[in-house]
């Protein structure tokens, strides 16, 4: 019995610690520039795209994972530069951008690679036994990767003078211009930033599930309800809902209904909704009317 | 844009010293009668597929219809209450997928089936709506409905026993005839649809002319002032949300048997997308925008027989360029330009009417 349980824990931390990857990207960019984006799902679409190619051009898992995030980073830098700088502050107007960059992307990506389920071998095969519990090694490999990533990430953000720059943005604008942080800097920084854990969030979705140009709504859609659960704008309120969505999903599925899986979340996030308006750490930009 | 908008706007002011004469400018008299126009050119439009022979056309004319029915019922929570709601073609897919079952399955009327899916969508847009509306910004909105949206189309791809699953629905029934007039063929399904039209229409009118609407723009502008003003703003942004939710199950309804087949793609979001796009490109919270956006939507890939692919990378590269240089759109572009004129040609009326 608790082997079971435990394996759906694993499961769940797993699955979740994928949508907090990309949940951070999202809620980082809305905390600092107000923006947004709904194209992150694109985003993570491409990253996949990228490791493919590396994986089968013969580059191997590593080096597709660091070129999904390096070319996902100077793809948002050049979205920043062009577009959305233009549109910083004003929620409405970046957020209907971004609408636009998804068609764009999506179809021409569709028109280019060709609608097509992909796979690519995984890194690692076979699986592990710990303490009675099968656990199949890449499932482990994405959890550990995940983990790093965003703890490496939440450690930047807390620990370098960039994160602090990043977080006083966020807290005030005019405040931090004031002491001397270059705005721009920061915002092309950030969107730089959220897009490369986009892109690595992409391959690591790659290394587990099947590649199609249209891949992208999942993804976006479970990071769209960690982002209002952990509260917008809260990186490690993202992070705490992402393992609680997946925990959520896969017992959900496990004891009650696998057709049901893509609900959970919602039904999770509706009611906590109910009872935390702002998510469970939101304190920004709200005020009750 | 600039290189066009600049010799009109001199125009402009040559007229504006010629309007101090007593003589009315043309540009006036244009902006006095462009309403007219405009809904003569719309019943002319609305009229050309039915009397003229082409089923091609017919076709094409029912899809232009629905698509603008639902472009204006989004413009309503968009436009006038400025609400970013992702999940229009969830409703829209909710509408078909529930009034075939209802009518397919539990054997209901056509015509009841209507009133009996709108309220259903009701309850569901409130439910949403009520924990997504309760805060400012608009962005807790946007995210959940996106995420509902999502979750619909699984939900309506997942659910074999019900919808049939990715595969899709057949849809076999028609509309029973409504006072003598019959639905079952095409023509009587293109009027149907243009039905659907002429109601969201009348809706957004009879709101835009209304303290409900005022009010409903009094909140998209600024919703601490208009809390002031005594305004519930949260009641206004949810009633706009479930009332455009309701229409868009409406003509989901009209949909099921013009298509006679429903399949989960009908609730992706890039639908949603696309109506924001036509909403943009018209001219958003204007009457006559959802209109135009979808005839400029429709009409020019059409004419170019583009695919449907690049047809919806313009669209997207269309929705960048526009919200960034025009974000007022076609519609609010000429309804800018005219501004200045409609009281010069209201006064001019009203000396007309004196003399």
């Amino acid at each position: 019995m608790w082997i079971d349980v435990a394996q759906t824990v694993f499961d769940g931390l797993m699955v979740g610690g994928l949508y907090a990857t990309v949940a951070v990207g999202i809620t980082l960019v809305f905390g600092i520039m107000g923006i947004l984006n709904f194209a992150h799902g694109q985003m993570v679409m491409l990253g996949a795209y990228i490791a493919f190619f590396a994986v089968t051009a013969g580059f191997g898992f590593w080096v597709g994972l660091l070129l999904a995030m390096v070319a996902m980073g100077l793809f948002g830098l050049i979205l920043e530069r062009l577009i959305f700088r233009h549109t910083l502050t004003d929620h409405m107007t970046g957020l209907t951008v971004s609408l636009g960059i998804i068609m764009v992307v999506e179809n021409l990506a569709a028109a280019l690679f060709t609608p097509d389920h992909r796979n690519f071998d995984p890194p690692l095969s076979g699986s592990v036994q710990v303490l009675g519990i099968t656990l199949s090694a890449q499932r482990l490999l994405v959890l550990v990767l995940v983990m790093s990533l965003v703890g490496a990430f939440y450690l930047f953000l807390q620990k370098t003078s960039f994160g602090k720059a990043i977080r006083a943005t966020g807290q005030n604008r005019t405040g931090a211009a004031l002491v001397g942080v270059q705005i721009t800097q920061i915002t092309a920084l950030v969107f730089v930033l959220g897009s490369a854990l986009a892109g690595a969030a992409g391959a690591l979705y790659g290394s587990l599930f099947a590649i199609t140009p249209y891949m992208a709504s999942g993804p976006l859609m479970k990071g769209f309800i960690l982002t209002v659960l952990g509260g917008l704008g809260s990186v490690p309120g993202a992070v705490l809902a992402g393992f609680l969505l997946g925990l959520a999903e896969s017992f959900g599925s496990r004891y009650f209904s696998a057709a049901f899986n893509d609900g959970y979340g919602f039904i999770l996030m509706i009611i906590t909704l109910l009872f935390f308006p702002t998510g469970l750490f939101g304190v920004r930009g709200k005020a009750r009317v | 844009m600039n290189s066009a908008a600049q010799p009109l706007a001199q125009t402009h002011e040559a007229a504006g010293k010629a309007a101090r004469v007593p003589a009315t400018p043309r540009l006036a008299l244009l902006a006095y009668w462009l309403p007219v126009a405009g809904w003569l050119m719309l019943a002319v439009l609305m009229v050309v597929p039915a009397i003229g022979g082409s089923r091609y056309l017919l076709y094409l004319g029912t899809l232009i219809a629905l698509q603008a029915a639902l472009a204006t019922s989004l413009n309503l929570v968009m436009g006038y209450a400025g609400q970013f709601a992702m999940s229009h073609a969830a409703f829209y897919g909710f509408g078909a997928y529930a009034s075939a079952l209802l009518v397919g399955s539990a054997g209901l009327g056509f015509w009841i089936s209507i009133p009996v899916t709108m309220l259903l969508a009701a309850v569901l847009a409130a439910c949403i709506g009520y924990p997504a509306l309760r805060y400012t910004g608009g962005v807790h909105l946007a995210l959940i409905t996106f995420a509902f949206g999502e979750l619909a189309r699984l939900l309506a791809a997942n659910w074999h026993s019900v919808t049939g699953g990715p595969m899709g629905m057949r849809v076999l029934y028609s509309p029973e005839p409504l006072l003598g007039f019959n639905f079952a063929n095409s023509r009587g399904l293109y009027w149907l649809a243009a039905g659907m039209l002429l109601v969201s229409l009348l809706v957004v009118f009879l709101v835009q002319r209304s303290r409900f609407g005022r009010a409903l723009v009094a909140v998209r502008e600024d919703e601490v002032l208009a809390a002031f003003l005594g305004i519930n703003v949260v009641g206004h942004k949810l009633a706009a949300y479930v009332m455009s939710s309701m229409m868009a199950a409406m003509i989901g309804t009209a949909y099921a048997p013009f298509m006679s087949f429903i399949s989960p793609e009908l609730l992706n979001a890039h639908e949603t997308i696309s109506l924001i796009g036509v909403l943009i490109i018209g001219g958003i919270g204007t009457l006559s925008g959802p209109i135009i956006g979808t005839l400029v939507f429709f009409g020019i890939p059409e004419l170019l027989r583009l695919a449907q692919l690049y047809r919806l990378v313009i669209l997207g590269a269309v929705i960048i360029v526009g919200v960034l240089f025009m974000p007022q759109g076609i519609a609010g572009l000429i309804r800018q330009r005219l501004r200045p004129w409609t009281r010069v040609a209201g006064a001019a009326t009203a000396d007309a009417i004196k003399r």
